[in-house]
């Protein structure tokens, strides 16, 4: 890992387009300013670890459990008319 | 009149069987989903049994699918404020079940955005502390206490 020194107001460049700046430090705490492409997603570490667990969870959900649930479940759709183009997202398919 | 001859694309899943995809139904996520950025290319699709979730199925490997709910359906008052173009873009959140209890939960921290003509996907992270990765899908309604 490369570690660098720098003071309250010293910018660390990465590649041409990433740039941090350090804005304060007060009683162990780093605040620290970035400038990135949009293109470039930056999160806080402990945020992207708890996403990404969740995301595997979901990706490894138990079927049968899941239908279970939702038959017990009774989801309102009062809401679902706010997400205008659900239905444009969905591809419904015929099973073969 | 010509008819554009759309490509099909058969995947086989892992709970649905093997579907037949057009093409031009497929979104491309250039960063993945979190955790999963080396999956870039997904389908979503509806199936009846599990209704009113969606499922995000990946076409590099179809036996990964994400179950997905419409999140105004978790919270009506959901807002994920300018990150979401609502005229352009849908958007849903990832279900996960509960380890102790038995039920639905909904990541509303970090929801996929699907651009409807540009068939581009991403997972966006809310840097609001309102909505929790795992909020409970509950209907709150007369008839339950």
């Amino acid at each position: 890992m490369l570690v660098l020194s720098r003071k309250v107001g010293e910018v660390v460049t990465i590649g041409n387009s990433i740039e941090i700046t350090v804005i304060s430090y007060d009683r162990g705490v780093v605040r620290l300013g970035i400038n990135a492409p949009k293109s470039i997603a930056v999160h806080r570490k402990e945020i992207y670890d708890k996403i990404a667990e969740t995301n595997k969870e979901s990706s490894n959900v138990e079927f049968d459990m899941l239908k279970d649930l939702l038959k017990n479940t009774a989801i309102s759709s009062l809401g679902s008319d706010k997400n205008k183009l659900e239905h444009l997202a969905i591809h419904n398919t015929k099973k073969d | 009149m010509e008819k554009q001859e759309v490509s099909k694309l058969k995947i086989k899943t892992l709970h649905f069987g093997e579907i037949e995809i057009e093409n031009d139904k497929i979104f491309h996520f250039p960063d993945g989903l979190l955790g999963f950025e080396n999956f870039n290319n997904y389908v979503l699709i509806n199936h009846e049994e599990t209704a009113p979730l969606r499922w995000l199925i990946s076409i590099d490997d179809p036996t990964i699918g994400f179950p997905l709910i419409n999140p105004w359906m978790v919270d009506i008052k959901y807002n994920p404020g300018k990150s979401i173009n609502l005229e352009t873009e849908a958007a849903f959140v990832v279900i996960t079940l509960g380890n102790k209890e038995r039920v639905m939960t909904a990541n509303m921290k970090a929801p996929l955005v699907l651009g409807v003509e540009t068939r581009e996907g991403r997972q966006i992270v809310m840097s609001s502390d309102k909505y929790s990765t795992k909020q409970p899908v509950i209907h709150t309604s007369s008839e339950e206490v």
